[in-house]
């Protein structure tokens, strides 16, 4: 029931937050305002928030020129391989350190947290050099998405292992005590009673590393060079670096168009980011 | 009598592997990118020297500007370089220096070397050799706004550094931006060396020191200082890229920049109704102007020298040439491009072709970059009024001689 | 293989139960190692090696980098730089996401339209969300002038990035509300995880909301601000994206932080040596930060 007291709360509430809101929201504004003004409306003096007409041809035309499906599928290939080896080293790991006792297991922790210190960017110049060292064939490692896969899967290792072994503290051991006891052994219990429960968990971590890995930059602007790799932040800061012209039109179709399958996903998982990131906060 | 068979088998698998063409070569090429014209016009001259030369494939890679030298380096730390790649010339000194570029003058014929316009194989001449070829060209210039300057009272343009401070003056009672000038990105201090070379100084002395900090230089940086002082620039100068200047200048919010012959293209296909001209770069006590090549270099690990060189002849003909400089908007750097009708009979581009006997190149030094930079730190500052002129031209100097001592 | 193991009993199987965790974690230790301890080898390799500009190394240098480091004028604003940066960005955020948390937490008309909106600044790639915001601040043609000019805040527009003055600001201001969504999520979450009964319970002694915010809400919700503060501090400190898109260190290096000062170094002016040696730097400070926070503010959580 709504109450003049749930009505003023609301109010207030939206009040407060609208500075905010306006922020988060301006970006959002911009790129939309931008994508569908004609070239004319860009560098016009002075600008105005509506088009004078809806170009929608910028999206075609940015499509072309930023070969965006290449980069598109780059992304993908380069988030969803990396979230999936992410994923298979990390859940064994989480499932020994919340459900088996071990030496060590202290030290792995600690482990853990230096190498979640350790941003990419800080070893940038070493990642570099090792995946220049590593010859395959004609070519080194430098300008694959392999070598960046394995490296945002490694960086994202500590942060699912922390949240996984979180998660995996709340499935009660009970359950696969259980079926134990009914005659099954370690692994069948494992695969039959406790992954099926730990999905939820497994992926909150899976989106998180792959919108990760899906907007990361510098790694992959160190390490890809040839167009056909590139990934699309990539090919989207190349509208704007070192050209001797800037199309904002097509520069702000291009990034609309990247960031809105992403905040959609964000939007209908909120819920769950919200509950997988306070377990791990917790522990 | 056995024997006598097996030879008759074994003379005519020769004679078999004989005509088995040989395993087709494979140039690989890494270019600039200039506009969206540069990828496919070398992917059409590849193709084109492939069907006359059915035994080379040729690999074009396109790369943006601010990255190409950093992947340069890396592919050769790691051994995996291209073989042709375009470079500034500017930067080739360091190349050499590592041995890293192959010299070509064992390539060139006495007709090769007589296709180009006499300056333009300098730049990339090094130690009595020559290590690149002129791939691009050009000159700078400035552009006006005639209208504006009309109603300021040049309407043939400014000649000198005075009469641009006139002009400017008029021009910002009338409300608009006089003299456009860009202090942030690259070329921050190309924009300064303008004025540098107009008073008769130089980058860098005849010892291999720096020689901006001389008189000439704190001049033609004082001159630039007074003119953001008096309001007679745009607002914000250290906010404003060379592609900023550009657009200001399109939108005809701004009377005078320095600029390049590409855009001439622009304003036709954007702004076809901007009534404008192009003069030399005001005179201080000199005349003149910077001229800047890119050079197209083979490195000198290729595997396949012969056929790369073939490459870069064919680049060199007149067709490909005229197709490359009118697409981009460059200069000709060869004769037979020069009598293309295109640039004789262009009266804008005219300009900038008779610049060049008076044309400065930057000079061939190592490090260039950690000069760029020292120089460009210091103009920015001084807009900052963080310095004056003569400091920070002094502290550059050490910087730069840091660099170029090496 | 070992994994299948039979239930603990008897020493045979308790044996085999020790090798099973470390078959798990290994192919964890293995990346790890492989991947970032290579590197670390690498970089404290460069720093005390005589580095070619092509990144060929000619011979050690001892202490030559660090000294050239510690002594360079940029490297000095860029770590003085870069503290304030951490402070402003990593303050402001935990200042602007308690009360968002606190809002968040209540039951309101739209709550779920408004949490999905605060967290939308989170699915922007930050490089991309950086350009989109270096267009919005564009002097002629960005419409933050346009709006500000309309009005009436502004009168001329504001060349926003030509001076550090104002480009820094709004650089932080940036990282700030990048950084709101995840901040306020976990704070929300922590506030999820304080019982109710708490507070009826300070409401029945006669507390009114002020007091119990500050002697209830703010104690209980220490452990979470503190985990976000180490977690805001070792991203913002190494956050690239924003300062370099938007100024890239200029102009005259006066919004430089230490990692886009590394990044310049090592890819724009060929100084691996000295990049190197930066970079060991800042893995110094981070590691120190993170140690003795933990050290001071960990035993306070009981």
């Amino acid at each position: 029931m709504i109450t003049r007291r749930m009505l003023r709360r609301s109010a207030l509430s939206w009040l407060v937050l609208s500075p905010l809101l306006v922020l988060a929201l301006l970006p959002f504004a911009v790129m939309l305002s931008t994508a569908l003004k004609p070239l004319s409306d860009v560098t016009a003096f002075p600008p105005h928030w509506l088009p004078s007409r809806l170009e929608w041809g910028n999206f075609v035309d940015m499509w072309n020129t930023v070969d965006f499906g290449t980069g598109v599928a780059n992304s993908l290939f380069v988030s969803l391989t990396a979230t999936l080896l992410t994923i298979l080293v990390s859940v064994p790991a989480g499932y020994a350190m919340s459900r088996l006792q071990f030496r060590g297991v202290a030290q792995y922790r600690q482990f853990l947290l230096m190498t979640k210190m350790l941003s990419p960017i800080l070893l940038v110049l070493g990642l570099f050099r090792m995946a220049a060292s590593i010859h395959i064939g004609d070519a080194t490692l430098v300008d694959t998405r392999i070598i960046v896969v394995v490296i945002y899967a490694t960086f994202n290792i500590a942060f699912a292992v922390w949240m996984l072994a979180a998660y995996f503290g709340t499935i009660p051991i009970e359950l696969e005590e259980a079926a134990w006891i009914d005659g099954a052994n370690r692994l069948q219990s494992v695969v039959r009673i406790f992954l099926p429960l730990s999905l939820p968990a497994i992926a909150v971590t899976g989106i998180v590393t792959f919108v990760g890995s899906w907007n990361e930059f510098v790694v992959a602007l160190t390490m890809l060079r040839d167009p056909s790799r590139l990934t699309l932040p990539l090919k989207i800061v190349n509208l704007v670096a070192g050209r001797y012209t800037v199309e904002w039109n097509q520069v702000m179709a291009a990034t609309l168009l990247a960031t809105l399958p992403v905040a959609v996903v964000f939007a209908a998982l909120q819920r769950y980011l919200v509950q997988g990131l306070t377990l791990g906060a917790v522990k | 009598m056995r024997l006598w068979r097996w030879a008759v088998l074994a003379l005519a698998l020769c004679g078999l592997a004989a005509t088995v063409p040989a395993r087709a070569e494979t140039v690989r090429v890494t270019v600039s990118y200039y506009s969206a014209a540069t990828g496919p016009y070398f992917e059409k001259m590849a193709a084109a020297f492939h069907a006359a030369n059915p035994g080379i494939d040729v690999k074009i890679e396109v790369v943006n500007w601010d990255s190409l030298l950093q992947k340069l380096r890396t592919d050769i730390s790691g051994g995996v370089n291209s073989d042709i790649s375009i470079l500034g010339t500017r930067s080739l000194l360091d190349f050499v220096r590592d041995g890293l570029a192959e010299p070509l003058d064992g390539y060139m014929s006495p007709e090769f070397k007589s296709r180009f316009i006499g300056q333009f194989l300098k730049p990339s001449q090094i130690d009595g050799k020559t290590y690149g070829l002129p791939i691009a060209a050009s000159a700078r210039a400035m552009f006006y706004n005639k209208t504006m300057l009309t109603q300021a009272g040049f309407p043939d343009g400014p000649k000198t550094w005075d009469d641009v401070v006139a002009a400017a003056q008029k021009i910002k009672a009338a409300g608009s931006a006089g003299f456009g000038l860009m202090a942030k990105g690259t070329e921050v201090d190309v924009y300064y060396y303008y004025a540098l070379w107009s008073y008769g100084g130089d980058v860098v002395g005849p010892d291999g020191k720096a020689a901006f900090d001389s008189p000439a230089g704190i001049k033609a940086l004082t001159l630039y200082k007074s003119l953001v002082d008096q309001g007679l620039t745009q607002d914000g100068v250290t906010n404003y890229t060379r592609t900023d200047l550009q657009e200001l200048f399109k939108q005809g919010r701004v009377g005078m920049i320095i600029s390049l012959p590409f855009m001439i293209n622009q304003i036709a296909k954007q702004v076809p109704n901007l009534d404008y001209g192009i003069v030399p770069v005001p005179t201080g006590t000199v005349q003149s102007t910077y001229s800047v090549t890119d050079s197209i270099i083979m490195f000198s690990n290729s595997k396949v020298k012969q056929a790369a060189w073939k490459f870069l002849d064919f680049l060199f003909t007149r067709q490909p040439r005229v197709e490359f400089t009118t697409g981009e908007g460059f200069l000709p750097t060869t004769l037979a491009e020069a009598t293309e009708p295109y640039f004789t009979q262009n009266t804008r581009l005219k300009v900038f072709v008779d610049l060049l006997p008076s044309a400065h190149f930057a000079p061939t030094v190592t490090g260039w970059e950690d000069t760029a930079k020292a120089v460009s730190d210091a103009v920015q500052s001084v807009y900052l009024d963080k310095a004056t002129p003569e400091a920070a031209l002094k502290q550059a100097a050490d910087r730069a001689n840091l660099a170029l001592g090496r | 293989m070992s994994l299948s193991i039979s239930a603990p009993s008897g020493t045979a199987g308790r044996v085999r139960v020790t090798l099973a965790p470390w078959l798990l974690i290994l192919p964890s230790l293995v990346l790890a190692l492989t991947v970032i301890g290579y590197p670390f080898y690498e970089i404290v390799r460069l720093s005390v090696s005589d580095v070619s500009r092509f990144g060929l190394v000619r011979g050690y240098a001892g202490l030559a980098n660090f000294r050239t480091v510690f002594a360079d004028p940029i490297f000095r604003d860029a770590l003085q730089r870069t503290l304030t940066w951490t402070v402003g960005v990593v303050g402001g955020t935990i200042v602007a996401s308690i009360p968002v948390a606190l809002v968040l937490r209540q039951d309101f008309i739209g709550r779920g339209l408004a949490r999905t909106l605060i967290m939308l600044p989170w699915s922007i790639s930050l490089a991309m969300a950086a350009i989109v915001w270096l267009w919005a601040f564009n002097a002629d043609y960005g419409m933050i002038n346009a709006t500000l000019l309309q009005f009436g805040v502004l009168r001329t527009s504001v060349q926003w990035m030509a001076w550090p003055e104002t480009a820094f600001p709004v650089e932080v201001l940036i990282g700030i509300i990048v950084s709101i969504p995840f901040t306020s999520t976990i704070l929300l979450g922590g506030l999820s995880s304080i019982p109710g009964e708490v507070y009826e319970a300070a409401e029945i002694d006669g507390a009114h909301r002020l007091q119990s915010f500050r002697h209830i809400t703010l104690p209980l919700l220490a452990p979470f601000i503190n985990i976000a503060i180490v977690l805001n501090v070792i991203s913002v400190f190494n956050s690239f994206p924003i300062i370099w898109v938007m100024t890239q260190g200029g102009p005259d290096n006066s919004t430089h932080i230490l990692v886009t000062y590394l990044y310049e170094l090592s890819f724009r002016l060929g100084r691996p040596g000295q990049a190197a040696t930066v970079s060991l730097a800042m893995l110094a400070i981070v590691f120190a930060f993170t140690f003795v926070y933990l050290r001071l503010r960990v035993p306070e959580e009981t």
